[in-house]
């Protein structure tokens, strides 16, 4: 079976021979080419050369289009990333500067017609032509309540969620809902097949369970009111145990990314033989983790994963600072623990 | 008496409320409680509470941090402005986010909790070098220095904590000034600030306040 076969028949609860294995390798890319970051993510075929080499390299499952989160904020008018050369790059030009300017946001009509999208596009072309067919090609689009922060800052954002002006804050997220509505249309149109759906204040780690219920949930319907296909439901690596079931009952979504403190047994439970948890390993840990130690966390996490299928293993955003002995153990250990016989 | 106030106005900031807990400080006011009553009877000790809650229930969210340190910060300027005379300040602290990070929200918590209880805190803003701590530590007659970092190669990085850990010694000045950190990397590898040269760090903005009075106070004595 390809490894997009081995994931459908996951999801669906198929039989397949392995748990399929993901390792997000983003910034690892401009290193493969040996290219400055900001070079190297502003061409779509650099991004899809690197990762199809890394795909060979590593034999993981997935591959990644041309994202970064700065992306999204450029799509909607940000001037400014500061990108690292060792490390992940960062939003540095807030597009809304003060709660005045919200009422002039707009969201562009045709986001495909932009420049950055652009470089997407190219990116995925090639993806799609080369392993389409046989591997999950992965989109990022941020939550409708989460994306403001890439857009004026968490400071501002929580601030306005919080204590602002309950007009202006929903005026703000209806604009960004409309953004991840094409944005969506646009990923699926262009390929990809997996779409992480970051939605950190969807996550109790950052809101009381009420306000999760009764502000972003109706927000993230909105979002995903075209269709929850291939949509996996993601906390940017904050726990999301706690409002998995709310995320099934009312987003009708189930398939999952939940954060390493996430109880994977719990997740198992949730899911309750339907679509897909994941068993998602601490990259941030793994820096200093000995080959061995990395092993053996990723056997613990098939231990109490595996049984009973619809289960997928998986990383963070790899830091650059891992170790490639690290990466290889991890991988050559996924394969060996998540086979099913 | 106090222990009223400090439940209602606990409870309204735990549901994030805070034209209640405003609303609470306010009719304390009016029964007659003095400004310098209000910051040292009733919101440092429920920062405190809040501190031992945590420690308790870990199910505390951003949101509550958010608001303890918002609205704790905001009460207690207002207060400070009716003190009949200053307060004695605790100690001080230099704070910032590191090199190459533009993350300032765990900042902005973190200080808000100390300044209610009376740590002047001087803040640098974001994307800090390592020199411009160590030089503000100094100039400012500051016990510790924090940073707030919330990408891995920030936190672990050659010109973040590392760099101030290695320009404290070689100052000679370990033992007069101490190294805090926090944000997003250690709380996945509790053992990170270790790592990057740290005394010690928090979990979360209460905690930070907590754990950076305490070596104030270690400091002094
Ligand atoms: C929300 C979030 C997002 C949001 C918003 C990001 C933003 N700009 O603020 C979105 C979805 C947009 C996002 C995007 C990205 N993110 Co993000 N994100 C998170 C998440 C869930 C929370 C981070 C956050 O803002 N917290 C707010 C702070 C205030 O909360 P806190 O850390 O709990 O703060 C408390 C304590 O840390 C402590 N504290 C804080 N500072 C200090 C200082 C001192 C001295 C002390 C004592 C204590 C202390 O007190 C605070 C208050 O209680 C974390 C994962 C996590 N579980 O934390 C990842 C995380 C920070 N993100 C990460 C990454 C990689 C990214 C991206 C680069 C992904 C990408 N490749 O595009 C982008 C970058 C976007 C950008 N900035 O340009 C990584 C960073 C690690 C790394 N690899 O370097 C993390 C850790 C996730 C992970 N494990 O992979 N992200």
């Amino acid at each position: 079976m390809t490894p997009l076969e081995i994931l459908s028949a996951t999801v669906s609860g198929q039989p397949s021979p392995r748990v399929p294995v993901f390792c997000n390798l983003l910034d690892q890319g401009a290193k493969v080419l040996k290219m400055p970051p900001k070079a190297y993510f502003a061409n779509g075929e650099y991004v899809a050369d690197a990762q199809l080499k890394m795909l060979k390299h590593y034999g993981h499952d997935n591959v990644w289009s041309a994202h970064y989160v700065g992306k999204e904020a450029q799509l909607l008018g940000c001037k400014d990333i500061l990108f690292a050369d060792n490390g992940v790059p960062n939003v540095a030009d807030f597009v809304i500067k003060s709660w005045d300017e919200i009422a002039t946001f707009e969201i562009p009509e045709d986001i495909t017609q932009h420049p950055h999208w652009q470089v997407m596009d190219d990116c995925l072309k090639i993806l799609r032509d080369e392993v389409g067919s046989t591997n999950p090609i992965c989109a990022y689009v941020t939550a409708s309540t989460t994306l403001p922060v890439i857009l004026m800052g968490m400071d501002k954002w929580m601030e306005l969620v919080l204590i602002g002006p309950v007009d202006l804050r929903d005026e703000l997220v209806r604009k960004c809902s409309l953004f991840v509505q094409k944005q969506l249309t646009a990923y699926r149109a262009a390929g990809a097949n997996v779409i992480i759906y970051a939605s950190p204040f969807g996550s109790t780690y950052f809101m009381p369970k009420k306000r999760i219920v009764d502000w972003s949930m109706p927000w993230m319907q909105e979002d995903l009111k075209a269709g929850t296909d291939n949509i996996v439901y993601y906390g940017g690596m904050a726990p999301i145990n706690t409002v998995m079931q709310l995320v099934i009952d009312t987003l009708k979504v189930n398939i999952f990314y939940p954060a390493p403190e996430d109880d994977i047994s719990e997740s198992k439970r949730l899911i309750n033989g339907t679509g897909l948890t994941s068993g998602v390993l601490d990259d941030i840990k793994m820096i200093h983790w000995t080959e061995q130690q990395t092993r053996d966390e990723v056997k613990r996490i098939m231990r109490l994963g595996k049984a009973g299928g619809h289960f997928l293993f998986g990383t963070g955003f790899m830091p650059l600072k891992l170790p490639e002995a690290n990466i290889l153990a991890m991988l050559e250990a996924a394969f060996k623990y998540g086979r099913y016989s | 008496m106090f222990e009223t106030y400090i439940n209602d106005y606990n409870e309204a900031v735990f549901e994030i409320d805070k034209e209640l807990a405003l609303e609470v400080i306010e009719s304390a006011l009016e029964e007659g409680v003095t400004p310098e009553q209000v910051v040292f009877n009733i919101i440092i000790p429920s920062i405190e509470v809040m501190m031992a809650e945590i420690v308790i229930n870990a199910d505390t969210n951003l949101a509550q941090h958010f608001m303890t340190a918002q609205i704790a910060a905001e009460v207690t300027e207002q207060m400070l402005a009716k003190f009949e005379s200053p307060p004695d300040i605790i100690g001080r602290v230099i704070i910032g986010t590191s090199y190459g990070d533009l993350h300032s929200l765990g900042k902005r918590i973190v200080m808000g909790c100390l300044k209610s209880m009376m740590v002047d805190v001087v803040d640098l803003g974001v994307n800090i070098k390592a020199e411009a701590f160590v030089d503000a530590a100094v100039a400012q007659d500051a016990q510790i220095i924090a940073i707030s970092s919330m990408m891995v190669h920030t936190a672990t990085g050659e010109e973040g904590s590392l760099k101030v850990r290695s320009l404290l010694k070689e100052r000679h000045l370990e033992d007069k000034i101490k190294l805090v950190v926090g944000g997003a990397p250690y709380r996945f590898d509790h053992e990170l600030y270790n790592k990057v040269g740290a005394d010690s760090w928090a979990a979360d903005g209460v905690t930070a306040a907590k754990i950076i009075h305490q070596l104030i106070m270690d400091g002094k004595s």
